[in-house]
């Protein structure tokens, strides 16, 4: 049992070199180069084979403190799974709305989602935060972001 | 030109308006993000890059040094206050520091880890400016095979010295090579891994890489441990002064552990928090009564920080002298200077005097800052510490996204940053260590390059590696810095199996 979590890990390590290697293997030659682009790959993937393969075997035992960063709750890992969500819709949103909208309602929703309760320094700081940041990118160092459906 | 030429070109740049200026920028924001529990100086580089497009470079690499340096000071604050180091180098700072801190000696404790931190970042400067130079002067004449074997041992003794399985390491840095070799192949043209798409042609960016493993996947521990303490508004800090017996009691650490510290962050792998342990320890089995250590011993808390700030400085001996960096955060450092057309390495000293010097001679200026900046301001800087942690982390987001879109104005990117955000956070919770990653993903580009030159040169002979006396020596060092970790992990483990 206390081998199983680097037996999983040597397992799906080992997948992963598998396709890369598979994948090197399918690389296109070119005639006049002493090292074609499919050396390195190539070294790569068995490297990383092997490699799994120790894992695979490893007799290392896990430390508690090694065990104890695994060890998280599910509802936790729903939260982080939010967020993520949360970042992917920004994203979606982020060139169609504008920096402004989007960055301000995603600062809000989640900072109140992680448990901030302070409304008014919440809101405050979403509405400020990102017209400064718009204002240092695209006015002092010419970085232009999306500006969506605001007029500016 | 002589080294003393140099640095006096190197303080016309440090010294100019805009250089004090950006100097100061970036060593408070180092201070400030360094002190952020979780928040490390890799990202707080990565979030600061962004800012310098556009600046001369001189400047700006001036202040990227400034939030390197300014990050590993700023680190030990949270280390001190809260027991929750800001960043991995200042691990060790809280063994005393914490403990000085709840007998209501935080303030002391403070001045301590300042005065120490400046005489070990100040003392490794000099030692920087009379070494990387030298080394220069050396490595103007290495070819690609003695490049790629230097760059080799750099990733085996990284993935050696890490935190935990040597094999999870290797595994790490294997794994930040393949994705650097996903792209168009600059040498032949030959699409690689990219299926096609057009996104994947250039490759990834190394913002996308350094964002997303470590401040991304750092908010998602942050998440984690979003309800543990902030610095709460009634704790005490007491006064700062130290007496003339403190001054002298924290001497001896310091003298030999600015030293120590050097040289850990010049040999490649280590860096600042090894260099801090190492510290520790030495301190520790030379100390009269090494039973005060872990209940706030001077010493115990003078070692690591003067050791882990010259550690930083000595960081820049390989990257700036060579072009190659030795760790995870000199990696990134490498990548902020190549974002702004500077290639760092032999000729760095010669064609570019003003940055070589300029970096050098701005860190005699940014340690006085920071010594500055921390003993007096320090009860204002610490209130940072007291930002709920949600609003932080909805903060740290932000950046990393505009940081990622603000390089390719690309919304792949920007996906892409959030897979390497999940990927970064679960080679946390397995023990994969990140800096091996980001190291290799750095110089895997290179190392390819140079392999490939030198089998070029010997007509596809491996046997360039070991014809000369050079690599084969350094390929000899990589391969016994791999070899006897992993005997001597091996040996105990066994032991330990055998003995049930």
């Amino acid at each position: 049992m206390l081998a199983s979590i680097n037996r999983k890990l040597g397992l799906l390590i080992f997948i992963v070199a598998a396709i890369y290697l598979y994948l090197s293997f399918q690389l296109p030659n070119y005639q006049y180069a002493p090292i074609d682009a499919d050396v390195i790959p190539k070294g790569l993937g068995i490297l990383l084979l092997v490699l799994s393969v120790f894992l695979f075997f490893s007799r290392a035992v896990e430390t508690d403190a090694e065990k104890a960063k695994r060890d998280i709750p599910k509802k936790e890992l729903g939260v982080i799974a939010a967020v993520f969500a949360m970042i992917f819709v920004y994203i979606l949103l982020f060139e169609t709305i504008g920096f402004i909208i989007t960055t301000s309602l995603f600062i809000f929703l989640c900072s109140w989602f992680l448990g901030y309760r302070a409304w008014k320094a919440n809101i405050l700081v979403s509405l400020l935060f990102p017209i400064v940041m718009y204002a240092i990118f695209v006015f002092a160092l010419g970085i232009v972001l999306p500006r969506g459906i605001l007029p500016f | 030109m002589d080294a003393f030429q140099g640095l006096l070109t190197g303080f016309q740049v440090a010294l100019s308006l805009e250089g004090i200026m950006f100097v100061l920028i970036g060593v408070i924001v180092g201070t400030l993000i360094g002190m952020m529990p979780g928040l490390g100086p890799i990202s707080a580089i990565a979030i600061m890059i962004p800012i310098t497009y556009g600046m001369d470079p001189a400047p700006a690499l001036v202040m990227m040094a400034g939030v390197y340096y300014g990050a590993v000071f700023g680190g030990s604050t949270s280390s001190i206050l809260l027991n929750a180091p800001g960043i991995s180098g200042t691990v060790a700072t809280a063994f005393d520091g914490y403990p000085m801190a709840q007998q209501g000696k935080a303030g002391k404790a403070l001045a301590i880890a300042a005065i120490s931190s400046f005489i070990g970042g100040t003392v490794s400067v000099v030692l920087l400016m009379l070494l990387a130079p030298a080394l220069s002067s050396v490595a103007i004449s290495f070819g690609p095979p003695a490049y790629f074997a230097l760059m080799f041992m750099g990733l085996t003794a990284i993935s050696s010295l890490s935190e935990g399985s040597t094999i999870k390491a290797m595994i790490a840095a294997v794994a930040g090579f393949m994705v650097v070799t996903i792209g168009i192949d600059p040498q032949t043209g030959t699409q690689r891994f990219t299926f096609g798409n057009v996104n994947l042609f250039d490759g990834f960016d190394f913002l996308i890489i350094a964002l997303g493993l470590f401040a991304v996947a750092e908010v998602c521990m942050l998440i984690l441990n979003r309800k543990n303490r902030s610095l709460s508004d009634d704790q005490k800090l007491g006064s700062l002064k130290l007496s003339k017996a403190d001054l002298k009691e924290m001497s001896g650490p310091v003298s030999r552990q600015s030293f120590v510290g050097f040289l850990l962050g010049v040999l490649p792998g280590a860096g600042a928090t090894i260099a801090s342990f190492i510290s520790y320890i030495f301190e520790k089995r030379i100390a009269k009564n090494p039973e005060e250590f872990g209940k706030g011993s001077i010493k115990g808390l003078a070692a690591p920080e003067s050791s882990n700030n010259a550690a930083t400085s000595g960081a820049f001996v390989p990257l700036l002298s060579l072009g190659i960096p030795g760790s995870g955060t000199t990696a990134v450092m490498l990548g902020a200077f190549l974002v702004l057309g500077v290639q760092p390495g032999p000729l760095l000293m010669t064609d570019r005097p003003e940055i070589f010097w300029g970096i050098i001679a701005s860190m005699y200026l940014g340690n006085v800052f920071l010594l500055i900046l921390n003993l007096p301001l320090i009860p204002y800087l610490a209130k940072i510490l007291s930002i709920p942690r949600p609003l932080l982390i909805s903060l740290v987001i932000m950046f990393s996204l505009i940081g990622v879109y603000s390089i390719s104005f690309n919304v792949f990117d920007l996906y892409m940053l959030l897979v390497f955000g999940a990927l970064g956070f679960a080679m946390r919770i397995f023990s994969f260590p990140a800096p091996p990653f980001i190291l290799a993903f750095i110089l895997g580009g290179m190392m390819e390059q140079a392999f490939r030159q030198s089998m070029t040169i010997s007509n596809g002979s491996l046997s360039i590696f070991v014809d000369s006396p050079l690599p084969l020596s350094l390929l000899l060092v990589a391969l016994v810095s791999l070899l006897v970790p992993a005997f001597l992990k091996w040996r105990s483990n066994r032991l330990a199996y055998k003995q049930g």
